[in-house]
């Protein structure tokens, strides 16, 4: 059972398509990675599958459940978590504040309750101050408990948003340039956060994501769009030799495929452009590989 | 040396535990306070009429403080809501007997609160689509409109002779009415800190600073922000009541036109100048708003310029709350609430301390670590 699968999803501003026929899945334990140049519409499919968005066609489907419809705070108490590209918490409160904003859905008393006053509310807080903290160590920011998020760096900012992102009680995960103002040390650091993440909390994670050694290194399966499409999908290491990612991201030595795009069948054109591309790439790997049908992704787990 | 690091080790406010003799001198130092809030109104009749003003105004500012300090919406219709109070109660209580029974001034309060928590949702129903300065239009009109329309209406309001909204004999009393007034801040006071410290506050907060943020961390934004309508609309209408009770007569000339503008823009201005968010800060400043004018008047009364000041009234007590709101937004954006932070802290049993972030004892004791 995929634990997220986006069919055909679609999303248009005005005359621009932002996201085009997207398909996607992550299946349980999975850390799946979005890549992709600026302006290609990761944070708008992200968007549209937390529920900000309404997409114009398509559907999104959490452990086989249609939740293309559903708000962005009922998808949260589902279950799907996220985080910012610009860190997302509440600036005026502090650190523990956060965290227990954070477990909203899982504070185990109801408004009115909390308006009266009543006995209950006060043992569920200490129990959700005791799940921030818990919270805090696992990051290793205990010393920053009580400060507010004005006099913390940005690497900080994003680690603890990550916090209150677990602090939401996630199964899914979707983080949304997690080590931006991170140094290559830091990353690192992230990435192997991630990976025992995973395994401690079984959390399954989409990220977006453009430090290719961070891809490299924690995912499972990569999908890059470009222009809102999907160009690629594969192993981080059979994407990042990919010749049109390369292509995408570099541009200059683009292939005919990127041009044709605008007017062509995306389908088309990958098929078309692969092997055109091999002579600007000289790639031997890629040279190999046959443009593969879009679905290959769910080919390859039914096999597994 | 040793002192020295001895004295580093322990930071400012942390890990110091007030001792007996501190709380007695935090006591001594509460009576002159007391003093003013209990023994003052009981001298006159008029006193204890002016300490009542001032517990509306109490509640009227918490009201504020739920929906402009926490939910972050703004309202400059707030005198519909208090008005709505007033006018809702004293129909109740009019229907019965003089003076009034007990159950059915009870029943006026609890009338006039549903009925103006239920006004606020229609408002905060408008307030889902629009934001910023459209929303303040928005609320201004509705105030405005609201007020016009409703409390002009002869059927509601006794017509020239207004709606008389006499008390039960035990509150016949001024003083008697001004405790019971207390007993009403206190219960605001309570539901103000009871959301302020639960999910409900810390939602509320959220979605101020961030809808995105606050939806993606499970608050139903929309939800949310109704509530802190409804709850700061049935506060306002908890005031209203009182409003009424206290001059024992409805009157729809209080709430509606110029005066009823008036104390809208009053109710924003304790909103702001006392602290957006701030309990204690905005309670300081509805003191001082319902108590200006008396205090004013007094002054003028015994200076020989009694007849320019009533001449003058609504300018001079609204020119003092602009310059104070000029001041608060330029000079002093955390308003009066930090201004006496220090001291409200200081009477909670912590350290006096002129540093007010709450982050400073942690770097305190981050750099306390050169002991060894």
């Amino acid at each position: 059972m995929s634990v997220l699968e986006v069919r055909d999803l679609t999303i248009r501003f005005g005359g621009l398509t932002a996201v085009d026929g997207l398909d996607l899945r992550v299946d349980q334990w999975e850390i799946v990675g979005l890549m992709g140049p600026n302006g290609a519409g990761k944070t708008t499919a992200f968007n549209c599958i937390t529920g900000f968005y309404k997409p114009s066609r398509g559907r999104v489907y959490y452990r086989d459940r249609d939740v293309t419809k559903l708000p962005p705070h009922r998808k949260a108490a589902l279950g799907i978590g996220r985080t910012f590209q610009n860190v997302g918490m509440v600036k005026s409160e502090t650190v523990l504040e956060n965290l227990l904003t954070a477990q909203h859905t899982h504070t185990g008393y109801g408004a009115l309750q909390a308006i009266g006053g009543t006995g209950v509310v006060r043992q569920r807080e200490k129990e959700l101050v005791a799940r921030a903290e818990a919270i805090l160590e696992l990051l290793g920011l205990q010393d920053i408990r009580n400060r507010r998020l004005g006099a913390l760096s940005y690497g900080t900012l994003k680690l603890l948003e990550l916090g209150c992102a677990l602090a939401t009680d996630p199964e899914l995960l979707l983080l949304d340039e997690p080590s931006s103002g991170m140094g290559p040390e830091e990353s690192h650091e992230l990435g192997e956060r991630l990976m025992a993440l995973r395994k401690e909390l079984g959390v399954t994670m989409l990220l977006i994501e453009h430090h290719v050694p961070l891809v490299a290194a924690v995912c499972d399966y990569v999908y890059v769009l470009n222009f809102g499409k999907l160009l690629a999908e594969g192993d981080p290491d059979e994407v990042r030799t990919h010749p049109e990612v390369v292509a995408a991201y570099l541009g200059g030595e683009a292939p005919e495929a990127l041009e044709q795009t605008e007017a062509e069948d995306e389908r088309a054109a990958l098929q078309e452009s692969a092997p055109a591309a091999d002579a600007p790439a000289a790639d031997a790997p890629a040279a190999e590989e046959q443009p593969k049908p879009r679905r290959r992704r769910s080919i390859r787990k039914e096999s597994a | 040396m040793t002192t020295q690091t001895a004295q580093l080790s322990r930071p400012i406010g942390i890990g110091t535990r007030t001792s007996a003799r501190g709380w007695l001198v935090r006591g001594t130092a509460a009576v002159p306070l007391l003093l003013l809030a209990l023994a003052l109104p009981a001298r006159t009749d008029d006193f204890a009429s002016y300490a009542s003003l001032a517990s509306i105004f109490v509640m009227v500012g918490l009201s504020m403080n739920v929906l402009t300090g926490y939910t972050g919406q703004i309202s400059l219709g707030h005198q519909a809501f208090v008005g709505l109070g007033a006018l809702t109660a004293a129909n109740v209580v009019s229907t019965g007997t003089t003076p009034a029974d007990p159950f059915m001034f009870a029943v006026g309060f609890a009338t006039a609160a549903a009925a103006a928590g239920g006004a606020a949702i229609i408002l905060g129903a408008v307030a889902l689509r629009i934001r910023g300065l459209y929303l303040a239009l928005v609320t201004l009109v509705f105030g405005s409109v609201f007020a016009d329309a409703i409390f002009t209406l002869p059927s509601l309001n006794g017509q020239d002779a207004g709606v008389s909204a006499y008390r039960p004999t035990a509150l016949a009393g001024n003083y008697a009415f001004y405790l019971f007034t207390l007993a009403l801040v206190v219960l605001c006071y309570y539901v103000d800190v009871c959301v302020r410290r639960t999910k409900v506050g810390r939602g509320l907060v959220a979605l101020r600073d961030n809808e995105q943020v606050a939806s993606a961390f499970g608050v139903n934004v929309l939800g949310y922000k109704l509530l802190g309508f409804t709850l700061s609309g049935a506060m306002a209408g908890l005031a209203g009541a009182t409003f009424a009770f206290r001059s024992q007569l409805f009157s729809d000339k209080d709430f509606t036109s110029v005066a009823g503008f008036n104390l809208a823009l009053t109710f924003v201005v304790i909103a702001v100048v006392g602290g957006l968010a701030n309990r204690g800060g905005v309670i300081a400043a509805a003191i001082f708003f319902a108590l200006v004018n008396p205090i004013l008047s007094w002054v003028s009364g015994h200076s020989g310029w009694h007849t320019f000041y009533l001449d003058h009234k609504f300018y001079i007590s609204n020119a003092i709350g602009a310059a104070l709101l000029l001041q608060t937004v330029v000079l002093n954006p955390g308003g009066l609430g930090q201004v006496i932070r220090p001291f409200a802290r200081w009477f909670g049993g912590r350290r006096f301390t002129l540093h007010d972030h709450e982050g400073d004892g942690v770097a305190a004791m981050e750099g306390s670590n050169v002991r060894a």
